[in-house]
């Protein structure tokens, strides 16, 4: 943001040869409360410059316990290996608020778990648009704001993400979470309408081809915002994710923080074993959608 | 253990006090001072032929020796000055204040005859290093601006993560582990423009000194070094006006007499301009938006008599940063000295400091008052501390005082307003009570042998009220989570840590020309700079020692040589070794989250840190063509628990090699030319091996956990600047105003030196399930060629 025009900061992709890797399991595993199909993708790292569909984990068995004693089976797709898929009856939705929930994984002779809990979400009053005049060319820009407050109890953790149209914005930049009403624990606003900046983290931040920003939306649009619950482990493990993929650049790497790996809550029943990454998280989700009229 | 050395220290200390008494003596004491501006002289050498000893000034120009009644032949010099040789009996005490002129240019012989004494193999310190204003003038820098900081880059030992990172590393230290005083005060934060420039105006700098090892017990509070940059006193015989006018920011300086002789001023004064310059060509500018600094350094002094003399000097400087009119950041510190010199009788001199120093941020965003998040952070201390210093005789100088320091932090004060209704998630403040009481002795044992010997004691309280955490105990590197708290009422004590600090250092004189210098010394530092950027940055909060926090201990062992070349002693050269163990060094846990996080202290990380090399120096110090070559061959490592597999690891700013040449050539009598040359080997970073998807989002790994475990590409920069001094004479009369131009050049080959490299996925929106592209991206900061253009006067 400092600026390109204070100094003439450049930047070259470059081709470093990097040290060989053997892959590792990959566990993405969000599960959620939506009336829909739930989906967990066990695949395997692959070298940092492969960019192929990374190679799929098939053949394992895949499931949920459930606090009360249910057990949520997990298939594979026969067209999609390596995705696993609970499919609810008429009615049903995966798990409820309060319940604590083991996933278990067989593959290759080992087991591997994870635990999380679903916690509650607060409903989204109302979304808003409002709109800026830009100085430079009088252009209009409009931003979305959603309107929610964080119930009463510290310790709530949320993964606000929104959908453009249809479309999930799912850069990094656009992770927007929150602990209780704001960034961290530490924080402490419990209880209290989510702060701006989060309210606000709902817009999209796209440039055209020349680099100049674009408005978030414009009329005829439509938004769709998500409040998914996420565990405190997995609000830390989402904070570490933003930190190593949102790189925006440019002079603002003077204060980006060094490469380090993010955690994981993928276990290996066997200490010994081999080790697993990705991360178990099941959320409840408060969903609100709006059209942007003028 | 302590107990035990204290004992013997004061033994030794009273081994050489006790046989003072027994003769009479006389004392000859005095101030050197510029003679054309009054300024005092910090370091002038006052020899006495026969003793082959004598003294140096202290940070007031003071002197002062005492000898057994006798004829003597005192040779007063200054690098830079024609010495005065003065022959007197001693018959009584004798003021002798004396005053140099300036050399003017061809005098090298005299120039020769004054440096001699001064040779670097024949005083006490090592590992410290002085660099003169005047040569600071000609170092060639980025947008041709003089920098204090800058130009210590150039020294061995010294080094940097990159161009635009603020501060300096030390000896393999890391940016908070330097204690940096502006006539005293401490500067939480010496940068201007993050790490473009330094707090410190040229136009009202005296004298820069930086002890990397061998520091004498009067300083204590960092790890790595201490950089003493004294203010100039202002001109106490005429009115000048100096300043310049440069493609960055503009300077003025004004200075002269209150009072002829007995009270002088100086006001400088600095402000960026880019920004108005820049005004018409980007756009968040013309919205309001500002990005620009400014400073004011001012200090004036009175010389109530021979016996007292006072100083009030003061700095306010501030970095604002908006995006528009309402929204943005700022940041500066602030800083008083109100100093009192004192001389109890002819031999002991005192100096009396109540200073106040801050720094502060503030950051703003939001659209209006109804909707706004606010946020602002401090640290302030208070600090008074009486110094004295006794010159027992001619081969002994008892230096001992004490420091009283008051902390307040204000980790964050931070408020979010929607649509009115405000949420405030402000943090407590800290409040803290630093004590220091030292005690040092600087002894001439024989013709060959000086020791300085001290000892510190140090002893730190965190203050009530507060409420403090204690954290789970839970795998090293992962978040620690609190499980109890407990506050504490008004001034109670949180927690405390007391340490002895001893020091010590000595020099054996091999040759008239040659010297083996050793020293130790244990530092402990209290308050821990919090950053886990690459370059630390404004809005980086110090943090006190608390119940979680350790202090932070460094001994350092440091052993050279030191010789002086040729027949006029024209070169020096020196190696240097250094060893420094490092415990409870900070470091952080992945994904640490630093700021308005009243768990801070679960995050923190404490581990091991050795830092060792080898500096190697040469210089030439007269003649047309001056100028120095370092080298250092270093190595700084870390452990801690939880990070890099429990192993060691190199710092960010580890560099193996840091080569540097500076070279400064006159021409002819209006133009001369200056060139350094950097090269450093690639800092450390670390790279991924591999790449996963989650949720879309695409994340680097590295399979080995490694931390730095690859270096960027090496570093090398070439400068180079020509200087046209005015004409000195006008219609045939000299001119009463002199002036000159700078041009420079930095980075002449336009070499784009990495300062870092990160890994990225693609910034296109790619449909979901579509493979992701990755890159990898190295940043230079400047990566071309910079000239500019200066102008600076003075009338």
């Amino acid at each position: 943001m400092v600026a390109g025009w204070l100094v003439t900061a450049c930047e070259t992709t470059i081709y470093p040869t990097l040290e060989s890797a053997a892959p590792v399991l990959i566990v993405d595993a969000w599960v959620n409360n939506k009336p829909e199909a739930q989906e967990i993708l066990l695949t395997y790292s692959q070298g940092y410059f492969d960019s192929s569909t990374p190679p799929p984990a098939s053949g394992a068995s895949v499931t949920v316990a459930e606090s009360t004693g249910k057990i949520y089976t997990f298939s594979e797709d026969d067209k999609k290996p390596g995705r696993y898929v609970w499919k609810p009856a008429t009615g049903e939705t995966f798990g409820s608020v309060g319940n604590s929930y083991k996933l278990s994984i067989s593959y290759n002779g080992e087991t591997f778990e994870a635990q999380s809990r679903m916690g509650r979400v607060p409903p989204i009053d109302s979304i808003t648009f409002d709109q800026d005049k830009r100085i430079r060319n009088n252009e209009t820009i409009y931003r979305a704001e959603f309107w929610a407050t964080d119930p009463r109890g510290i310790g709530d953790a949320y993964w606000i993400r929104s959908y453009k149209n249809g479309v999930l914005l799912n850069k990094p930049s656009d992770i927007n979470i929150a602990y209780d009403a704001s960034f961290s624990a530490g924080g402490a606003t419990d209880g209290v309408q989510f702060i701006t900046p989060i309210r606000r983290g709902i817009n999209p931040n796209d440039n055209d081809a020349n680099g100049n920003p674009l408005s978030p939306f414009l009329p005829g649009d439509s938004v769709n915002v998500q409040i998914l619950s996420v565990t405190q482990a997995a609000f830390d493990y989402l904070t570490q994710v933003t930190v190593q993929t949102d790189r925006p650049g440019g002079f603002q790497e003077l204060f980006a923080r060094p490469l380090a790996n993010v955690s994981t809550n993928i276990v290996n029943a066997k200490s010994s074993g081999s080790k697993a990454l990705g991360f178990f998280n099941v959320s409840a989700v408060s969903i609100r959608g709006k059209r942007f009229k003028q | 253990m302590y107990c035990k050395i204290f004992s013997v220290f004061l033994l030794v200390l009273l081994s050489v006090l006790i046989p003072v008494t027994a003769q009479v003596k006389y004392t000859i004491n005095g101030t050197i001072r510029d003679a054309a501006n009054g300024e005092a002289l910090i370091g002038a050498t006052v020899y006495i032929k026969e003793i082959k000893g004598g003294a140096s000034t202290n940070e007031y120009g003071f002197y002062s020796i005492t000898l057994p009644p006798g004829t003597y032949t005192l040779d007063i010099s200054y690098i830079g000055y024609q010495p005065v040789e003065k022959t007197l009996t001693l018959d009584q005490n004798i003021q002798l204040p004396v005053e140099l002129s300036a050399e003017t240019q061809q005098l090298e012989e005299v120039v020769v005859k004054a440096e001699i004494e001064q040779a670097n193999a024949q005083n006490i310190e090592m590992s410290t290093n002085k660099l003169e204003m005047k040569t600071i003038l000609k170092i060639p820098t980025l947008f041709g601006e003089s920098d204090v900081l800058r130009s210590l880059l150039l020294l061995p030992g010294v080094s940097t993560v990159g161009e635009g990172a603020s501060g300096y590393n030390a000896r393999g230290g890391s940016v908070g582990q330097n204690l940096i005083l502006m006539d005293e005060a401490p500067v939480y934060n010496s940068s201007h423009l993050f790490g473009f420039f330094s707090v410190f105006n040229p136009d009202a700098v005296k004298d820069t000194k930086l002890f990397k090892g061998g520091i004498p017990s009067r300083y204590g509070g960092r790890l790595a070094s201490i950089l003493d940059v004294r203010m100039k006193e202002g001109n106490s015989k005429r009115f000048e006006a100096s300043g310049g006018i440069g493609s960055v920011f503009s300077r003025l300086a004004l200075e002269g007499p209150i009072i002829k002789d007995k009270a002088s001023f100086i006001v400088a004064a600095r402000r960026s301009y880019i920004d108005v310059l820049a005004r018409p060509f980007v756009p968040i500018l013309k919205e309001g938006g500002a990005l620009n600094f400014y400073d004011l350094t001012m200090k004036a002094n009175y010389n109530i008599n021979r016996k007292n003399r006072v100083y009030l000097s003061g700095y306010f400087g501030r970095d604002v940063f908006r995006f528009d009119k309402t929204q943005g950041f700022n940041w500066g510190n602030a800083t008083s000295t109100l100093r009192w010199n004192h001389l109890f009788n002819e031999r002991l001199f005192s100096n009396l400091t109540l200073l106040y120093s801050k720094y502060d941020y503030a950051l703003q965003f939001g659209k209006d008052d109804r909707n706004r998040f606010s946020w602002n952070s401090s640290i302030s201390n208070v600090i008074l501390k009486p110094q004295f210093t006794y010159f027992i005789n001619s081969n002994n100088e008892l230096n001992f005082g004490g420091d009283v320091t008051y902390y307040t932090f204000e980790p964050a004060n931070a408020v979010g307003t929607t649509n009115g209704k405000a949420v405030d998630i402000s943090l407590e403040r800290k409040y803290n009570l630093e004590l220091a009481l030292y005690m040092g002795n600087h002894t001439k044992l024989t013709d060959a042998v000086s020791l300085e010997y001290g000892l510190r004691y140090s002893y730190f309280n965190a203050l009530g009220p507060g409420t403090v955490y204690t954290y789970n105990d839970t795998i090293p590197g992962v978040r620690r989570t609190p499980v109890s708290s407990r506050t504490y009422g008004s001034g109670e004590t949180i927690a405390s840590y007391g340490n002895w600090e001893p020091r010590f250092s000595f020099k054996w004189q091999t040759s008239p020309v040659s010297s083996v210098k050793g020293s130790y010394n244990r530092m402990v530092q209290y308050l821990h700079l919090i950053s886990n950027t690459t370059a630390s940055n404004p809005l980086d909060v110090w943090n006190p020692s608390s119940n979680n926090i350790k202090p932070q201990l460094g001994d350092q062992y440091a052993l050279g040589y030191f010789r002086d070349i040729g027949e006029s002693r024209a070169y020096e050269f020196s190696v240097e070794g250094y060893f420094r163990a490092t415990q409870n060094h900070i470091d952080y846990i992945d994904g640490a989250d630093l700021l308005i996080n009243r768990y801070l202290e679960g995050d923190l990380l404490s581990g091991q840190g050795r830092a060792y090399g080898l500096e190697f120096y040469f210089q030439k110090k007269t003649g047309r063509l001056t100028g120095w070559a370092s080298y250092t061959l270093g190595r700084s490592e870390l452990k801690v628990n939880g990070i890099n597999r429990n192993e060691w690891y190199e710092t960010r700013y580890n560099q193996t090699h840091n080569l540097k040449l500076a070279a400064f050539y006159d021409i002819n009598s209006r133009w001369s030319a200056s060139a350094n040359f950097i090269f450093t080997s690639g800092t450390p970073t670390t790279f991924p091996t591999s790449r996963y998807i989650q949720q879309g989002i695409l994340i680097p790994y590295n399979v080995n956990d490694s931390r730095n475990n690859v270096h960027i590409a090496d570093y090398h920069r070439l400068d180079i600047a020509f200087r046209l001094e005015g004409k000195k004479m006008k219609n045939g009369k000299e001119r009463k105003n002199s002036d000159y131009w700078v041009f420079s050049l930095y980075n002449v080959c336009a070499r784009k030196n990495p300062f870092s490299v990160y890994f990225s996925q693609t910034d296109q929106r790619i449909p979901a399930g579509q493979p992701l592209p990755s890159s990898a991206t190295q940043l230079s900061i400047i990566g071309t060629i910079v000239p500019s253009v200066s102008y600076n006067f003075k009338f």
